[in-house]
């Protein structure tokens, strides 16, 4: 065990009945790292997080946290974790005050502690007006807001949120990813999403898992720039003539032309040559950029999928 | 006490539920009212009377099998031959009445005299001599052929059980009382699984007894609402209660506990709520009818009576009838309550190490 990892995994492997949701996974989170496992649904994130939080026990393979072994201290596990379970999971009849305090007893806070921290978790979240009534009345994403809290309401030093945004309007996301990322340095988190824009917001490093099988792995940079060796430019123009088409397609490798919208694409790219050579034939340019590519194109060039939003 | 915490949100979860509140505390209520009605229903059941028959002559020995004879009279084995025997069957409630042929009884008969005879009965059932003067009196009439003066003495007698077969009913009813809660007790364990509540309990230090206790507690209320409610409609129905209500109280308050524990473990072996809801029926029903909660079960096969005596409810049911009844005091119960502790410690024991394996799968 390396001091400075939270979360190791070796060969963390899960079946279900023959079928392999967890295959092999050997991760290693540094302390204070947010980490995201990013992946289409059936990927095996739940499963992976499950294991991790000594739910499930793993088919082979085991995993540390904070050097405690899930398989033989999963109850000194517990003590340090949060949990945020990708469905909403409260308790509907009691209010958003009695959950939390339900979680933080459970975890032995003292009372103080835990009504001052409880306040100001409700009061982050938007539910402090709220605080006193029944969650089972409260909308969809109250809830979810509510669920979340529960897992930091006794400030863990691990936190696994599984989806956290799952089912939030963009306001409440963005206000979500603001808290998280405010936790970063101080806690070690391991997050799941199939949200591109949420890994690439808020994650240290991304690891990309397909079928069970880390297929990728690093900042969210090094995988756009390591796994692309093909660049995009995308051109609005006018008064094409197949003269420069012919010519476009004679030097790049893929060039591909809709209601005018030019899209070429090739491993090497030149801005300037590219409207230079439009403008001499004569036609209209009216805006023209290099297409970053986004983690979107890294998975898809990666698995062969689309991740479903 | 982390098992405190989790009783705590239990107890709002359900208390804060008045459906499913009122379903509980008031399923006793019905249950109790429904058996006893059905059951304890005295106009149901043919008259039995005891006879006690001092002359002992032919004719006295004929006159009683004429009454045996009869369809609407049951009479009660034995025929006693002194009154105090059957005085003291009145007053343990094993007989509410019995006609007692006096000595010279034969002789009377056949010197064509005046007949007395006299009929004690069971002061809480006034209705009794008119139900019984009237067959007594067309018997003797048709046994003597020609009218001579009968005369029937009615003598009312205070005793101490007043309807000995509601206080053989009642325990048994109270006991399966407790059973149909089984079915109930796992539900919040069930649904909190479902919505992936327990998963989250579960991700904190909690211990599975934490769980197991936590989700038993806020049934511990109703089980005493319950046996209230089964002793207390049970003396409005006319239970006579001659032993300590405290221990029967007791008794039944374990045996309450010790169904508790089978909920707890449907609750943490069940996939659905169904199954925790549907699944104990299917022993609830057998296990009652084996117990003798409606009718002593001595005459069972052996099998089926040593299956009774090895489960816990047999002897619950034992215990209250003989406490409430004949007044036993603890001693005399000591074997009957260490077997129900034992069996509702090695049920909620066992609760713990499949709720631990559940933990983990
Ligand atoms: N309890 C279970 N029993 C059987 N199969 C399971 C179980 N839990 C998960 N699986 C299977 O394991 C695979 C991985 O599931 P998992 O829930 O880990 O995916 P995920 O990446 O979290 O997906 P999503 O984005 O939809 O949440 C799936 O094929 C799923 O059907
Ligand atoms: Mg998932």
């Amino acid at each position: 065990m390396n001091g400075d990892f939270a979360i190791q995994t070796f060969n963390l492997t899960k079946t279900f009945n023959g079928l392999v949701a967890v295959d092999g996974i050997d991760l290693n989170i540094k302390k204070g790292e947010l980490f995201a496992l990013l992946g289409p649904n059936g990927a095996g994130k739940t499963t992976t997080i499950n294991m991790l939080c000594c739910l499930l026990k793993p088919t082979s393979g085991t995993a540390q946290i904070m050097g405690y072994d899930i398989n033989r201290q999963p109850f000194k596990i517990k003590e340090i974790i949060g949990v945020s379970p990708q469905e909403t999971a409260i308790s509907e009849r009691l209010n958003p005050q009695e959950n939390l305090n339900l979680i933080g007893e459970l975890h032995g806070m003292n009372p103080r502690e835990l009504k001052s921290r409880s306040q100001q978790l409700l009061e982050t979240m938007g539910l402090a007006d709220r605080a006193k009534d029944q969650v089972r009345k409260f909308s969809g994403g109250m809830k979810r807001r509510l669920s979340i809290m529960m897992a930091l309401v006794h400030n863990p030093e691990i936190l696994f949120l599984d989806e956290p945004t799952l089912g939030l309007d963009p306001q409440a996301r963005r206000v979500m990813w603001e808290y998280i990322a405010r936790l970063k340095e101080d806690k070690t988190i391991l997050l799941t999403t199939h949200y591109m824009d949420e890994a690439d917001f808020l994650a240290d490093r991304i690891s990309i898992i397909d079928e069970g099988k880390i297929v990728a792995l690093g900042t969210s940079a090094e995988l756009k720039t390591s796994m692309l060796e093909k660049h995009t430019m995308i051109i609005s123009v006018q008064n094409l003539t197949q003269q420069v088409i012919k010519e476009m397609r004679a030097r790049y490798a893929e060039v591909e032309i809709t209601n005018g919208t030019m899209t070429i694409s090739a491993q090497k790219l030149d801005f300037k040559e590219i409207v230079d050579l439009l403008h001499t034939s004569g036609a209209t340019v009216r805006s023209a950029y290099i297409k970053e590519p986004t983690l979107e194109d890294v998975f898809l060039h990666i698995t062969g999928k689309e991740l479903r939003e | 006490m982390r098992f405190w915490e989790i009783g705590k949100r239990n107890l709002k979860e359900l208390y804060r539920d008045p459906v499913a509140l009122a379903f509980l505390l008031g399923m006793p209520l019905v249950f109790i009212l429904i058996f006893s009605f059905a059951f304890g229903g005295q106009a149901t059941r043919p008259l039995s009377i005891g006879i006690v028959d001092e002359d002992q002559s032919q004719i006295s020995t004929a006159f009683v099998n004429c009454l045996e004879s009869i369809p609407a009279l049951e009479v009660a084995p034995p025929i006693y031959h002194s009154q105090s025997q059957a005085e003291e069957e009145l007053d343990t409630g094993e007989l509410s009445i019995y006609l007692l042929i006096p000595r010279g009884f034969g002789e009377a008969v056949e010197h064509r005299q005046a007949i007395d005879l006299e009929l004690a009965y069971n002061e809480a059932d006034p209705m009794l001599p008119q139900r019984a003067v009237p067959v007594i009196r067309a018997v003797a009439l048709e046994f003597l052929n020609i009218p001579i003066p009968l005369n029937i003495e009615l003598r009312e007698t205070e005793v101490e059980i007043k309807d000995e077969y509601i206080n053989y009913l009642i325990p048994g009813m109270a006991v399966f009382g407790l059973m149909i809660l089984i079915p109930s007790v796992g539900g919040i364990m069930v649904r909190d699984r479902a919505k992936g509540f327990l998963s989250r309990l579960m991700t904190t230090p909690a211990r599975p007894s934490d769980f197991i206790f936590g989700y038993s507690l806020p049934f511990v209320p109703v089980i005493v609402v319950s046996v209230a409610i089964y002793l207390g409609v049970g003396v409005l129905m006319g239970l006579s209660i001659i032993g300590n209500l405290g221990l029967a109280f007791l008794i039944l308050f374990i045996i309450g506990i010790c169904c508790l524990g089978i909920g707890m473990l449907l609750g943490t072996l069940a996939k659905s709520e169904e199954q925790a809801s549907g699944a104990p029926w299917i022993f609830i029903i057998p296990i009652v009818m084996i117990s003798g909660a409606w009718w002593p079960v001595e005459q069972m096969p052996s099998v089926i009576r040593s299956i009774a005596d090895a489960l816990p409810f047999l002897h619950a049911m034992d215990a209250t009838r003989s406490i409430i009844t004949l007044g036993t005091g603890l001693e005399a119960i000591t074997n009957d309550l260490l077997y129900l502790v034992g069996w509702t410690v090695v049920i909620f024991a066992l609760g713990v190490i499949l709720f631990r394996r559940s933990m983990r799968s």
